[in-house]
């Protein structure tokens, strides 16, 4: 318990900081804000354009489809805004050897790492992820109840991981090559995948984005659970198998990665 | 206090051929070879000692530290502060030690001065008296005072370097790292930052371990001297006994316009000493002799190369510790 209250403190005065940070460069901060909704707008652009001229797509209506879309903004956009540092593990703190700084801390360090930065360009994509599930839920007829509720919260907690975990596990790889930046670009682009219901792909890329970067489990499958109701053992179910078997896989990699460590001369 | 015990370190490094080809090869076969960069180092440091840990570039300086300081972890051997070890429990070793990179900086960049040490405060979870007393006191003993709102991205070399060292200690450790603390710093700065960990050291009984390659730091400040070549320890003991262990050698330097100078000079027979204690080179003119000074005395060494050869110019070199450990880094430690 104490331990948890001690993690909470740490983010909260890791988050701070960085809102500071922001402030002292106002400009920059909003231009990224605008950027993102600007690129987002753009995609919508698309959807929409395509869908103006196919009504449907393999059986899915608009509403369902710009539903899935949505949702799978969400738990990415959490995961954009509060763990964008991996990033930088990938493309430079471990090359340069600015990672020493982490391992001369008493703060465990995929800790430290996670919570030491705050993404705000991604409230961008949160915010539209947020707008399309609202403008798209009164033409679907969901049936709703607490349990549906629930279930479609942990969803969103448990997809924010996957994403999370993927990310850990190949930004470690720069412990290894020195940096990895190229790594976590390629497997996190599969996520676009993800943001189409997964039936309209052939079997290759529907079975990668299911087993393989399980990135279907961060849209698809817990939203058809929302829009349909069905079989919530494995559409959601699977989501947290997932999500939790990526960040364990995640945290040992992680550790295995500092022991290979070898700083930068200096 | 501190006890370092057959720390080995080794590297495994890419051999690449030069060239844009020898890059492609070595993507699809890489070819591997371990490079030892430390290599079987002990010793011991006591509470409250000020150890220069010095070696020339490359000797495995910063390996050592990096593995002291638990960022790297030892192919074999181990390190334990106060019975903590770093690769058994990295955290509880961590808050025992302070670490400044002269290199590098642990402050953040963007923000003035004391929102550093308001999260640092945080991260070593320091109660709100103890931080207060302990800023009072880096203050005085640092000079904070007058850059602590600053931005750090605007402070001078010399302000971030007191920034750090006061950042390193905001904790009280146990154990003080200093790597390179004085790199780039005038004489003023680099005075007072001497000052500093000198009574940082007196009045805390804070160990220190210190690297630099300014040799008046070492001669200031540390008690004791280990110095390492080739990741190995090669000389461990007090800034005298490397003087009387290594300052015996002294060199004369003359220009003769005698023909075959090393053939007339004969020092072997003459004092009867052996090749261990003197050696003559000669480059044209000019002559280079360095001899042990404990076997023979400069006076008589000087008389009989009076006596033997025409000399124009003539001096004889003492050994200070600069030119000691030039004269070890340069051939190691026969």
């Amino acid at each position: 318990m104490k331990h948890i209250r001690r993690l909470f403190r740490i983010h909260r005065i890791f988050v701070v900081q960085e809102l500071k940070r922001m402030m002292e460069y106002k400009g920059d901060f909003i231009v990224g804000v605008i950027g993102f909704l600007m690129v987002q707008c753009s995609n919508l652009l698309f959807l929409w354009i395509i869908f103006n001229n196919i009504p449907n797509l393999l059986g899915w209506s608009l509403n369902e489809v710009v539903f899935i879309y949505g949702f799978s903004l969400i738990p990415k956009g959490i995961d954009h805004l509060f763990f964008d540092n991996l990033w930088a593990i990938g493309h430079f703190t471990v090359r340069k050897g600015d990672f020493d700084k982490y391992l001369t801390r008493p703060v465990n360090t995929l800790v430290h790492v996670l919570f030491e930065k705050l993404q705000i360009d991604a409230l961008g994509e949160l915010i539209m992820g947020i707008a399309l599930v609202c403008v798209s839920l009164p033409q679907l007829q969901i049936e709703w109840s607490v349990f549906k509720v629930l279930l479609g919260i942990a969803a969103v907690f448990f997809a924010t991981f996957i994403f999370t975990g993927i990310k850990i596990i190949t930004a470690s790889v720069a412990f290894w090559k020195k940096r990895s930046g190229n790594i976590i670009y390629m497997v996190y682009m599969f996520n676009d995948f993800a943001k189409y219901p997964v039936t309209i792909y052939n079997e290759v890329i529907k079975n990668l984005i299911t087993y393989i970067i399980p990135f279907a489990f961060t849209a698809y499958f817990p939203a058809l659970y929302l829009l349909t109701g069905e079989n919530p053992l494995y559409n959601v179910g699977m989501t947290v198998l997932m999500s939790l078997a990526l960040m364990s896989l995640g945290v040992f990699v992680w550790h295995r990665g500092i022991r290979a460590y070898e700083s930068a001369g200096s | 206090m501190i006890q370092v015990e057959n720390l080995r370190k080794e590297f495994k490094k890419t051999v690449k051929e030069p060239g844009l080809k020898g890059s492609f090869k070595s993507l699809f076969r890489p070819k591997t070879e371990r490079v030892v960069a430390v290599d079987d180092i002990s010793f011991e440091v006591p509470k409250g000692e000020i150890l220069g840990f010095i070696g020339p570039n490359g000797a495995g300086k910063s390996t050592v530290i990096k593995m002291l300081t638990g960022i790297l972890t030892p192919t074999s051997g181990r390190c334990t502060i106060n019975g903590k070890n770093p690769t058994v429990s990295r955290k509880s070793y961590v808050k025992e030690i302070g670490v400044v990179f002269g290199q590098r900086t642990q402050l953040w960049w963007d923000l003035p001065l004391r929102e550093t040490y308001g999260v640092l405060k945080e991260i070593y979870e320091v109660d709100d008296k103890s931080y207060k007393e302990r800023m009072a006191f880096l203050n005085e003993t640092l000079d904070l005072e007058s850059f602590i709102s600053s931005p750090v991205r605007t402070l001078s070399l010399g302000q971030r370097m007191r920034a750090d060292i006061a950042a390193s200690l905001l904790h009280s450790p146990k154990v003080l790292f200093l790597d390179e603390p004085t790199i780039g710093l005038d004489v003023v700065v680099k005075d007072n930052i001497r000052r500093a960990i000198e009574q940082i050291n007196r009045q805390e009984q804070t160990t220190v371990i210190l690297t630099t390659h300014d040799l008046a730091d070492i001669e200031l400040l540390a008690d004791r001297i280990v110095m390492i070549d080739k990741g190995r320890n090669v000389f461990d003991g007090s800034v005298g006994e490397l003087k009387t262990r290594y300052g015996q050698i002294r060199e004369l330097n003359f220009v003769t316009d005698s023909p075959d100078p090393k053939a007339a000079l004969d020092y072997l027979r003459h004092f009867s000493i052996g090749e261990e204690d003197v050696s003559v080179k000669c480059e044209g003119s000019a002559v280079k002799v360095r001899f042990n000074s404990s076997a023979v005395p400069v006076s008589d060494i000087l008389a009989y190369t009076l006596e033997t050869v025409h000399v124009n110019d003539i001096s004889v070199k003492d050994a200070d510790i600069e030119e000691i450990i030039r004269r070890l880094y340069k051939q190691g430690v026969e």
